[in-house]
């Protein structure tokens, strides 16, 4: 019977161990799990973003002609708020346009949609926590849009391209294309799946986009005004919707890259896409 | 001339006989009162062990205080071996208890409503002190008490104890099991989360197919509170949780406890002889006291036990990480019910909703109930009981075998495609991808068949998981199988990866299934110091290329 007092006793004096040793731990545990829950929220706001959202402020929330640019240096450091004279955070003005929605378009802008309202407490779809996940995932974006803002030169780097699609460029260099489309021009934040926006590489069962380039220009059903395969490329850049490939929506493409790009940006890229066979 | 005299007793003890003596009286009527019964010399002489006075000082608090009333003051020396309880009876009622603290304690932090239950339960985790272990302990204690309280049960049939007189015994130990089962199920919901949603339909699903149609859509109302689980129907579970069924569990344990001091713990089958029960008449020499033998041990057990089980919930248990928040909308592929009810889950894929949902599990429920009543052979010996013996073990044999049909892996029907995805990327739990370590998965785009050339060890394993998984799906109807992994790069700390699945049917078309998943950097909480809060908005003079901050958009892999 005294070994059961003796063990009793050690039990105790285990479990009053145990515990202290957890209370030391507990706020860094608590700490895990609130960057944890926080990483999580990210996540599905990202895959809510990309059902929700995306279709109107465009991949990577680089905006479209139908919302604003949302992974922007404005929205970040305040002069977005200034603008519609909002006194909170940039948090809380997400929050609540996502939450209830823009009845009216801010002062000096026009896009052709309201906002709609998102929140089931306003009559919206989402429940709160969908809300605070893409306002976490949105505010994700703040590091990389304020940095971008203050580091990356404003597009073009030169003399722009402009919207004619039959005039003359100089040499492409297909690495360098290659190198603008994963880089600056972020044409992989759309055209890496298929099930999105038209992929460039050659797959098991589809050519490049060179190829495909050719393949439609020859097509009778094409209705855009290229004459080559270059100048359909050119086309599918600059004036995307001219001709959109069955299957696809009209509108989604931004419209502006003819304003972005320098002819050599547009040679590159060609020459990059024309190597994709 | 005194208007008013107060008269304190005390004053005038402390006046007879002195502080030191007075609080000595004090003390020892304290002590005596208290344990009803024993004062502080007889508490000394349990604590050493000391032989009993005689009339024995130690049986007072067995006929006057309540706690011990539920307790024998003695026990047969041969009941109070492991052998023939296994005390699986006292770990039950330890597990009831213990439920109750840990319980007790979630309770405060916790509002049964589906605005805010999952916000409560992260709240939990990652807001409050011992939260975490307190959450832990009620997930590991339920599950133990189910295992815990079948055990019992099937001891009680194997020695044959359920028999006369111990027949009602029998029916309200029944009662406890389903008690039992209830509250770990109804448990089960409040999270609110995916996993708690979804295991939980499955089971309440059952009571809409109580025929006629009216009836069951009735029940099914008063069970979730409208047609589909909502604020109605947590609520409800949430009250059968902390309160109806807890209170149904005092009321029969109490009944349980009772017959079970008033027939005694049965003898083992071969010590006394057939028919005969002699549990009430304990020989002088074979008595074991509660005081001090069985006290001391129950309370080295109550404090060992918590102590292994608050290390093993520290170092070793984690209670199921909470899935997504709970969407009645979408369903995760292969869910399942809680394991003790995956036999059901079994019988229910035998066939019609009605025979094996309802009337098979509540023709088992009824046998077992009213067991006692219609085996009536006298003998408790094994070796007269091969057939009972024999149909318990087959009965324990089919509920494995129900079990397992319960499971993902007997007759899901979900595509291939799916299948190999969902290896990766399972929708019960994190899973291989989700567990990897994020700074290994590369940004690139990889093909499952070339897994070895992959530039991390993660990825191989990974791809080569993914590529395994493939090859069970190449058949006639599904050629030139091929598995794609893309990564990308999406924002500060997330990347997206992709699974894709591509194959050529025989006539010709080409079809794919794919999908996304998100990997934050800290989902599994990090280690490093969080992310920098938000107003860093200091201007960024360096090179824009600085390496927590990578400028340039998503980058496609060859």
């Amino acid at each position: 019977m005294k070994w059961q007092v003796a063990l009793g006793g050690v039990s105790l004096a285990v479990l009053t161990a145990v515990l202290g040793w957890i209370a030391l731990h507990e706020v860094d545990r608590m700490e895990a799990n609130d960057r944890a829950y926080l990483a999580q929220a990210i996540e599905v706001g990202a895959l809510e973003f990309e059902s929700l959202c995306r279709p109107c402020h465009g991949p990577q929330g680089r905006g479209t002609p139908l919302a604003p640019s949302l992974n922007a240096g404005d929205l970040f450091n305040g002069t977005r708020l200034q603008a519609v004279g909002f006194a909170g955070t940039v948090e809380d003005y997400v929050r609540g346009t996502i939450a209830s929605g823009r009845p009216v378009p801010s002062a000096g802008t026009n896009y052709p949609n309201r906002m709609p309202t998102w929140s089931s407490r306003f009559g919206g779809p989402l429940r709160d926590d969908q809300i605070d996940a893409l306002v976490a995932f949105v505010m994700n974006w703040e590091d990389r849009a304020l940095a971008e803002a203050q580091a990356t030169p404003a597009l073009p780097l030169g003399e722009a391209l402009g919207t004619d699609i039959t005039q003359a460029l100089p040499a492409g260099d297909p690495d360098a294309g290659k190198a603008l489309a994963e880089g600056v021009f972020g044409c992989a934040a759309c055209h890496l799946l298929s099930a999105v926006g038209p992929a460039w590489a050659p797959t098991a069962d589809t050519p490049g986009i060179g190829a495909r380039a050719e393949t439609r220009i020859a097509d009778p059903s094409y209705t855009g005004g290229a004459t080559s395969a270059e100048q359909y490329l050119l086309e599918s850049i600059i004036a995307s919707n001219a001709f959109v490939v069955e299957g696809f929506s009209s509108g989604v493409m931004p419209v502006n890259f003819g304003d972005r790009m320098r002819p050599q940006d547009a040679a590159d890229l060609i020459a990059y896409m024309m190597s994709l066979r | 001339m005194a208007i008013f005299r107060l008269h304190i007793p005390l004053l005038d003890d402390l006046k007879a006989k002195g502080l030191k003596e007075t609080l000595r009286a004090k003390t020892e009527d304290l002590v005596t009162r208290v344990t009803a019964g024993l004062g502080t010399a007889d508490v000394r002489s349990v604590l050493r062990d000391d032989p009993p006075g005689r009339p024995n000082p130690r049986l007072k608090p067995h006929a006057e205080g309540f706690w011990l009333h539920m307790k024998p003051t003695y026990y047969h020396n041969l009941v109070d071996g492991l052998y023939p309880t296994f005390r699986l009876g006292w770990l039950s009622t330890f597990f009831f208890a213990f439920e109750i603290v840990t319980g007790v304690f979630l309770m405060v932090f916790y509002t049964p409503s589906p605005l805010v239950a999952y916000e409560n339960m992260r709240n939990i985790l990652s807001n409050v002190p011992y939260g975490d272990l307190m959450r832990d302990l009620h997930k590991l204690g339920a599950e133990l008490m189910v295992a815990v309280v079948a055990l019992h049960m099937v001891r009680t049939f194997v020695t044959g104890s359920y028999k006369k007189p111990r027949q009602f015994t029998w029916a309200t130990g029944v009662i406890l099991l389903f008690v039992t089962l209830i509250l770990s199920f109804s448990g089960y919901l409040l999270p609110w989360d995916q996993l708690s949603l979804w295991a939980v339909t499955i089971g309440a699903s059952m009571v809409e197919a109580i025929p006629p149609e009216v009836v069951g859509r009735a029940v099914n109302l008063i069970v979730r509170g409208s047609p589909e689980f909502s604020a109605n129907g947590l609520l409800r579970f949430y009250l059968l949780h902390v309160i109806g069924l807890p209170l149904v569990g005092i009321i029969a344990l109490g009944v349980h406890y009772y017959k079970v001091i008033l027939h005694g713990h049965s003898l083992p089958p071969g010590a006394e002889d057939v028919g005969v029960d002699t549990a009430k008449r304990v020989p002088m020499e074979s008595r074991v006291y509660f005081m001090p033998q069985i006290l001391t041990r129950e309370l080295w057990h109550v404090s060992g036990l918590t102590a292994i089980l608050v290390l093993v919930c520290t170092f070793i248990y984690n209670a199921p990480v909470l899935e997504a928040h709970a969407d009645p909308l979408i369903t995760p592929l292969h869910i399942t019910s809680p394991w003790y009810f995956l036999w059901l889950q079994g019988l229910l894929k035998i066939g019609d909703k009605v025979i094996w949902g309802l009337l098979v599990p509540g023709a088992l429920t009824g046998v077992l109930l009213v067991l006692p009543y219609f085996e009536v052979g006298p003998s408790r010996r094994y070796g007269d009981r091969r057939l009972g013996l024999s149909a318990a073990a087959l009965s324990i044999a089919g509920l494995a075998v129900l079990s397992f049909m319960g499971s993902p892996w007997y007759k899901v029907t979900t595509s291939p495609d799916q299948e190999a995805v969902a290896t990766l990327l399972p929708q019960t739990h994190p899973g291989p991808l989700r567990e990897a370590n994020w700074d290994d998965i590369t940004l690139g785009s990889y093909t499952a068949a070339e897994w070895s050339t992959a530039p991390t060890p993660t990825l191989q394993r990974l791809l080569h998981l993914f590529d395994q998984q493939l090859g069970g799906i190449e058949s006639p109807e599904r050629q030139g199988v091929e598995g794609i992994m893309v990564v990308e790069d999406w924002q500060t700390d997330l990347k997206k990866v992709t699974l894709r699945v591509v194959w050529t049917e025989p006539d010709g078309t080409t079809h794919a299934y794919f999908q996304s998943a998100y990997l934050h950097r800290q989902r599994d909480g990090g280690h490093e110091a969080s992310r920098p809060g938000p107003g860093v908005q200091e201007p960024v003079t360096a090179p824009p290329a600085a390496p927590s901050l990578p400028t340039s958009a998503p980058g496609a892999g060859g």
